[in-house]
């Protein structure tokens, strides 16, 4: 570390970053020879399996049975945060799916940047499962641009129209109790995401299927079976491994070193 | 193209967003300002559409006179109304604050407060003892229940101690691990969109 700050090495990178954009370096190349491995054909580990992304079927399928539509919610977040990505990915398979069932899909938005996606996506879904006709842009709303009054519009939407499956897959705050009990008192499944922790045992506590954390991340890999995806969840997989290791190497040195130099290494 | 296009500006903004961040030079060039100020001329488009669409979603109710179309009506005379007013007096006229002050701020107090009776409802349901995991759950909600309440320390001295170091200790520990993964997996799916592997926001079924 001396020698890389002597060269000059440690004054190319924004203060504190070096040892991040290490990490995020080795993270990449353990994704891209995963995912070239499956571009290959050659065998990569399976992922585990995730009842709450097993369940989406189940739903859309009980909401067929029932005559009643499917409800997605991807949180508050808008387009830049992961966890709105991921429910794209989602989305896409939900409505894809609900078109094939002919089943009716309300997708809420709050983001007003998510909601013309969100449309876009659900057109192409239903184009795709070879139902355009199907498709009512009106399905895809935008409730209202702050917490609660998309709270309420959703509980709203869940009173009129009685969704038999929920589907909140995103970042939540405050709401996500609400919306959750709500689900439960309509009598609608509910399949909950998010990785946003302090909302995780609400999902936990409310949700007949939840799924926390990186779970959700792993959605469009899971749901599309696509291998080169997959091979994307596997490198996370074994990125947290590497963590893991890292993490215990860390406690024993700072057990009994009193300067732990892998501190000092990652603090650069 | 309509998707290619799109993948490759996609690409070039997260690459210099993220390059930004890592690298001095390139964080010094502004390019993160830049592209924030694109974001929110977009973010006011899209909530022009967003407009757009609550106005049609409940004038259709209002025409086809659905069960309580009266709350359609209420909706957009709001929704209107407020925004004209806005748009006539500005963002900081006394009228135009005190409509939020006054109607807004207290119905979100009002939403906010019923949360407390639904994580009741819901413990309820989760605590029932079924299995390994929800007795274990409900002993250690009961015992940093009572540890927090002053009753805690009058029935066990200490207990309040005890209490600290389950948040302290096994909940911290268990949250940030969770908190890795997380991260984690948000770098996969950003390298995937990186990448051009995940589509989905591009439209399609992903």
């Amino acid at each position: 570390m001396t020698f890389l700050a002597q060269a000059g090495v440690l004054g190319i990178f924004v203060e504190g970053n070096f040892a991040p954009f290490v990490m995020m370096l080795l993270f990449t190349i353990i994704v891209y020879v995963m995912i070239q491995r499956a571009r290959a054909g050659l065998k990569i580990p399976e992922i585990r399996k995730l009842a709450g992304l097993d369940a989406l079927d189940e739903a859309i399928g009980r909401a067929t049975e029932m005559g009643r539509p499917v409800f997605t919610f991807p949180g508050l977040a808008g387009v830049t945060n992961p966890q709105t990505l991921a429910y794209f990915g989602l989305l896409g398979h939900v409505a894809k799916r609900s078109a094939q069932y002919d089943t009716r899909l309300i997708a809420g938005n709050v983001d007003p940047y998510v909601y013309p996606i969100s449309e876009e996506i659900v057109r192409q879904a239903y184009l795709e499962a070879g139902r355009p006709d199907a498709f009512n842009p009106d399905d895809v709303r935008f409730v209202a641009y702050d917490q609660f009054p998309a709270t309420a519009a959703i509980l709203g939407i869940y009173r009129r129209e009685r969704p038999a499956a929920t589907i909140l897959y995103g970042a939540f705050w405050a709401e996500s109790m609400i919306l959750v009990e709500n689900a439960a008192q309509i009598g609608a499944i509910s399949i909950g995401a998010t990785a946003n922790t302090h909302q995780m045992p609400f999902f936990v506590a409310g949700c007949d299927y939840a799924l926390i954390g990186e779970e959700m991340y792993a959605a469009s890999a899971y749901v599309s079976k696509e291998p080169v995806l997959t091979g994307t969840v596997v490198g996370q997989d074994w990125a947290r491994i590497g963590v893991f290791a890292l993490i215990i190497v860390g406690t024993i040195l700072a057990q009994v070193q009193t300067t732990n130099w892998l501190k000092t290494i990652l603090g650069k | 193209m309509k998707k290619e296009l799109p993948m490759v500006l996609a690409t070039i903004a997260a690459l210099s967003v993220l390059l930004s961040q890592y690298f001095f030079a390139i964080n010094q060039l502004g390019w993160l300002d830049s592209l924030d100020k694109v974001y929110n001329m977009m973010a006011a488009l899209a909530i022009g559409l967003g407009l757009v669409n609550l106005t049609v979603v409940h004038s259709g109710y209002i025409r086809r006179k659905r069960e309580h179309w009266w709350a359609s009506v209420v909706l957009l005379v709001c929704l209107w109304g407020y925004t004209v007013l806005s748009l006539v007096l500005g963002n900081d006229h006394a009228f135009v604050d005190w409509f939020y002050q006054h109607l807004i701020v207290p119905a979100d107090s009002t939403l906010y407060g019923m949360v407390s009776f639904f994580i009741t409802v819901a413990a309820y349901r989760v605590f029932r003892v079924r299995t390994l995991e929800a007795t274990i759950l409900l002993a250690s909600a009961v015992f940093v229940l009572l540890g927090t309440a002053p009753i805690g320390d009058v029935i066990v001295p200490g207990w309040s101690t005890a209490r600290q170091w389950i948040l302290d200790v096994p909940n911290t520990g268990g949250m940030r691990g969770i908190i890795i993964g997380t991260y984690l997996g948000a770098w996969a799916t950003a390298l995937r969109v990186m990448l051009g592997l995940e589509r989905a926001h591009l439209g399609g079924a992903g």
